[in-house]
């Protein structure tokens, strides 16, 4: 079996925790990104099996070690995937996530976009929500929404993967020109619980750090992310929560035990 | 032809015949002329109070073709009520009650405003 080593840290999983998404950029070869430049849209099993694509995409060191860091060592590799090409102007897609909302706070599934060609924003670039992947929506509802602060358009260089939560939003951008835009979509998945077992250099799970406030959010939403941040945290490092007897309260608890009071 | 226009002309013709024809009959004629047709404008502000800063937004404007345009982090208005200042007649309001949350989820983003403002 091959070892994969991880290679996100601390800081960087819970990067992850709080927006929802990696990019790697222009880790693919130039030579692998030319061999793309004639795919067909549409389903492409075969040509994501070959010796080739797994060795040049599926495991190129980077991507499957944040595969291997965020889904454990035994984490599934991809044997289908779709092509999605877009080569005149459209005005893009609806915001949506995909099938249907994957609940909870674990870390299941990372759906990835490998962009062969460096897409630049007239080119009709993946738009994502970054923290939108915890909130669990009817994906239909979400088509009415246009522009939302905070969203990032992925002008990316070629050989450029992204790698994210199932269920983060996003949305092909508009498309003003013809030029092709083609972004390869696969998915690799957990099959192991999950074990604080990335780069580490102490076996101590330090507390998560507040990655700071989605600029759509509102004042309750900032705190609710940060609790499911937590979460999603504590699970990944394989820690069970504690019973929470201050029922959300010890966000905001500046406070001592009665037992350090004297007077 | 559309309808309403046909048939208000044959009145104005049978009118005319009369000589009963008058000038509200053809201010009548011009208003059904004159198409208005109604832009929406979705803002979702941060809370239900109409002050509040916008969170997102989106433009629906049938005079123009839906034609590519591309994305935008500049605010048409930083509030709703500013929107209401500049002509934006609010057809809905959002409904706290359908705003399913539990303490920690939310499946929302914003408090919808609906507007409308007829060109």
């Amino acid at each position: 079996m091959i070892d994969v080593q991880p290679t996100m840290d601390d800081k960087r999983v819970m990067n992850f925790v709080s927006n929802g998404y990696v990019v790697l950029e222009g880790i693919v070869s130039d030579a692998f990104n030319r061999h793309c430049e004639t795919l067909p849209s549409g389903q492409i099993d075969e040509f994501v099996n070959t010796p080739e694509f797994l060795k040049e995409v599926l495991m190129q060191p980077e991507a499957a070690g944040v595969a291997r860091s965020l889904l454990g060592k035994h984490f599934l590799v991809p044997i289908t995937a779709h092509h999605h090409l877009f080569e005149t102007p459209h005005s893009g897609q609806f915001w949506h996530s995909d099938g249907i909302s994957e609940y909870g706070y674990g870390v299941h599934h990372l759906q990835c976009y490998y962009y062969p060609k460096a897409v630049s924003l007239e080119d009709g670039p993946t738009m994502v929500l970054p923290g939108s992947h915890y909130r669990l929506v009817e994906r239909e509802a979400l088509a009415h929404y246009g522009n939302i602060i905070g969203q990032l358009s992925l002008t990316v260089p070629a050989g450029t993967v992204v790698m994210t939560h199932y269920g983060i939003w996003h949305k092909a951008g508009p498309k003003l020109n013809s030029t092709r835009r083609g972004m390869i979509k696969y998915s690799y998945f957990r099959s192991s619980p999950p074990k604080r077992d990335w780069v580490t250099n102490s076996d101590n799970v330090p507390p998560y750090v507040n990655q700071g406030r989605h600029p759509y959010a509102s004042e309750v939403e900032c705190y609710r992310d940060l609790i499911r941040c937590e979460r999603t945290w504590a699970w990944l490092c394989g820690v069970e929560p504690n019973d929470d007897v201050c029922r959300g309260a010890k966000l905001f608890m500046d406070a001592r035990p009665l037992a350090d009071i004297s007077y | 032809m559309k309808t309403a226009i046909k048939q208000w002309l044959d009145t104005c013709r049978a009118k005319l015949r009369e000589g009963k024809l008058t000038e509200g009959d053809l201010l009548r004629l011009e208003a059904l002329l004159t198409e208005r047709k109604q832009m929406v404008l979705y803002l979702y502000s941060k809370s239900t109070n109409m002050r509040s800063p916008i969170a997102s937004w989106a433009l629906y404007d049938p005079t123009k073709p839906d034609e590519p345009a591309l994305p935008s982090q500049e605010l048409p208005y930083a509030s709703v009520i500013e929107a209401v200042c500049d002509g934006w007649r609010i057809v809905q309001f959002p409904i706290s009650k359908l705003y399913q949350f539990s303490d920690i989820d939310n499946a929302y983003l914003g408090y919808e405003f609906i507007l409308e403002k007829w060109t």
